[in-house]
């Protein structure tokens, strides 16, 4: 009992351990690559034309803004450091449980960006029609009864609401290569 | 006076009235809870149809669907943790904790009372102060404006949650995504690269419901096991007790009327809003809690305060618009287009002019406040069922409707990419513990900041007006003790405790 209870703890301290290598080294990827596109923006935005009636022009705020967050960047970066330096390497497979565990998020937002970008090709009825039963399908709606609310559920979302928004609100919602 | 006010009592208590106010205040709760549909939307779409009706039933009705649109925002923040509206931003703060602990129905209760008080607050105010507040609110120049900022951008130290750094990087993440597009003034594209995508800028709208819908509703979904064995976004036993909520409310009286006070006031300034009334009312209650440290973990005082402050711009909107003729919100704006459809000239004569259909819409602020209370507290058990919806059903809806509300916004396709680019850093950035509120805050104050910024030096180069205008003063004055009482919280909040020793 205390041995499995002990090996309980030792996954739990290595998943802990894990979580936080893992954390910031998305910190530090993820300021670096903004530090550097900040700083490009900073250079970019002293182009920006001045006004000869005011003594700021278009690029003195945002380069306020811009100077701000690069040093923010940097003092993030600098406060993960010692996370590394502290943890002990990735165990293996952990990348690999990560993934397995968003797997469903990662779906989702590749559906999602899927619907999103054939909207304007399908339109909104076509494009939304299939995202929705693929969707629910994906997120566990699998039993023949469940399919058939879902695929219900998707037409009065897509069609449906497509006609609301045209005959009672007047707006078009994109209607794609049928016009 | 009382002729007026016997007048306009006659003109608004009359079955179509009353009817068309129903059906006003029904729309706007549930159109608010969509996700993207806001409350200012709901009002255009209602002024067509109040062209063919008196002038104070049109009115009245819009103010219908305004007040009920500032209750309808909390539902979708308590429920699924996104704000259904911009001025629900701070509800999900402590209403969605509590929903998710198993108390929907508390966080809804109370919600619906905080805003009934809001409401009422409000029109007392707008009844007893509107010309001297109005004439404040009319002082304020671009040096007012831009302290005002400031002091409301130092509630971003109290929104960063266990790091500072990062809840301030936020915070400027947000005042930089506000300057991509045009600028305010001189009209020049900054940031665009070229890109059609990004030309005419990031709508704020599409910024919140990317950061909060597309990034929560990822967050959902990342436990497989429970998501597809068909788990509901809340479980357990839901209760929905009013009348327990309706105690729990008048226990703080405190907040309740500092939090519609702050909604008055900053619904009375021209360019404020809700959104901004949501989250300073939430700071200040945070800031004069007993318990601040229940903040952001359900805490009724957290519920109150949002929903009070948000409800209670309503009235102060009103107190410009009536007073001099000047709207204090878009929504106002509409609103004042709806009297001048009607021949109502709006300025400081309206109330001497038109005193009935002035009175008429004070006491149509009172009725759409009842009646608001009586259509929730009536179907909130209906909204409650949304939380026994499994995830699988809920998330590629709500999705879908997020969709349909960023491109609705401006009839764009580039704002439904926009949407799905700023969704995934929401969803990276809450991976990182990165609190989003500074962001979508910086989002919302950037342009008013940077405007209010250079139209000040524009007009005199000398900075130190800043500081030697009593009102900008004032305001600069309450942004460094508010900084300082922050950093006093934090320190105690990192302090090691004996215990841990």
């Amino acid at each position: 009992m205390s041995d499995a209870n002990h090996n309980a703890r030792s996954l739990d301290d290595r998943a802990h351990i894990d979580a936080k290598r893992a954390k910031a080294w998305g910190h530090i990827i993820f300021n670096a690559i903004l530090a550097l596109l900040f700083a490009f923006m900073f250079v970019r935005a002293g182009e920006l034309p001045s006004s000869m009636w005011e003594p700021m022009g278009a690029g003195t705020f945002p380069r306020i803004v811009l100077a701000f967050l690069v040093v923010f960047n940097v003092m993030i970066i600098i406060k993960e450091l010692p996370s590394l330096k502290q943890t002990s390497a990735l165990s293996q497979g952990a990348v690999r449980a990560w993934l397995i565990e968003h797997r469903l998020a990662f779906g989702v937002l590749i559906l999602f960006g899927l619907m999103t970008a054939a909207v304007p090709i399908l339109g909104f009825r076509w494009a939304s029609l299939p995202f929705l039963i693929v969707c629910q399908y994906l997120l566990g709606a699998r039993s023949t009864k469940a399919l058939v609310i879902a695929t219900v559920i998707a037409l009065a979302l897509s069609f449906g609401l497509e006609s609301l928004f045209r005959h009672v609100f007047t707006i078009s919602l994109p209607r794609g290569m049928w016009g | 006076m009382l002729e007026a006010i016997l007048l306009g009592a006659d003109q608004l208590f009359t079955f179509t009235t009353m009817l068309t106010m129903l059906v006003g205040v029904t729309v706007g709760v549930i159109a608010a809870a969509i996700p993207g549909f806001t409350i200012t939307m709901a009002i255009v779409l209602t002024l067509p149809l109040t062209f063919t009706m008196p002038p104070l039933q049109g009115v009245s009705t819009m103010l219908a669907v305004y007040i009920g649109g500032y209750t309808g925002g909390m539902i979708s923040a308590a429920l699924l943790g996104i704000p259904g509206t911009p001025s629900a931003v701070a509800t999900t703060f402590d209403a969605f904790p509590m929903a998710r602990n198993g108390e929907p129905g508390r966080a809804l209760a109370l919600g619906i009372w905080a805003s009934f008080f809001g409401t009422l607050i409000s029109t007392l105010v707008l009844i007893a102060a509107a010309p001297p507040l109005a004439l404040i609110a009319v002082k304020l120049g671009a040096w007012e404006y831009f302290s005002l900022v400031v002091f409301a951008l130092t509630i971003v130290a109290s929104l960063v949650g266990r790091s500072m750094v990062r809840g301030l990087f936020a915070g400027l993440l947000g005042l930089l995504i506000a300057t991509v597009g045009a600028d305010p003034l001189m009209g020049v594209t900054r940031f665009t690269f070229d890109l059609r995508l990004l030309s005419a800028g990031i709508p704020f709208l599409v910024v919140l419901i990317g950061i909060y819908a597309v990034s929560q509703l990822l967050k959902e979904v990342e436990n497989p096991d429970q998501v597809q064995k068909g788990r509901q976004l809340i479980t357990g036993r839901i209760e929905f007790r009013p009348f327990s909520a309706l105690r729990e409310v008048l226990k703080n009286p405190i907040n309740l009327l500092r939090s519609s006070m702050v909604g008055v006031f900053i619904g009375a300034v021209p360019g404020a809003g809700g959104s901004i009334a949501n989250l300073l009312a939430y700071d200040q209650a945070k800031r004069g809690s007993r318990h601040p440290e229940d903040f952001g973990k359900g805490c009724s005082e957290g519920v109150i305060a949002s929903e009070s402050g948000n409800s209670a711009t309503s009235g102060g909107g009103l107190i410009p618009m009536i007073a001099l003729g000047i709207p204090g919100s878009a929504v106002d704006a509409v609103l004042m287009a709806a009297l001048m459809v009607h021949g109502i000239g709006v300025g400081p004569r309206l109330i001497m002019d038109n005193a009935d259909t002035v009175y008429g819409m004070f006491m149509a602020m009172f009725v759409a406040g009842a009646m608001m209370l009586v259509v929730c507290l009536l179907s909130m058990r209906l909204f409650l069922k949304v939380t026994n919806i499994p995830k699988s059903v809920i998330v590629p809806v709500v999705l879908t409707c997020c969709l349909v509300g960023a491109f609705t916004l401006n009839n764009r396709v580039t704002d439904i990419y926009l949407l799905l680019g700023i969704g995934l850093v929401g969803y990276i950035m809450t991976k990182l513990d990165y609190p989003l509120a500074p962001l979508v805050l910086g989002v919302i104050l950037g342009p008013i900041a940077e405007t209010n910024l250079r139209r000040a030096l524009m007009t005199n180069e000398d900075w130190t007006l800043f500081f030697t205008r009593p009102i900008s003063a004032v305001l600069l004055g309450l942004a460094v003790i508010s900084i300082a009482l922050a950093i006093r919280y934090h320190l105690r909040q990192n302090r090691p405790r004996p215990e841990d020793a």
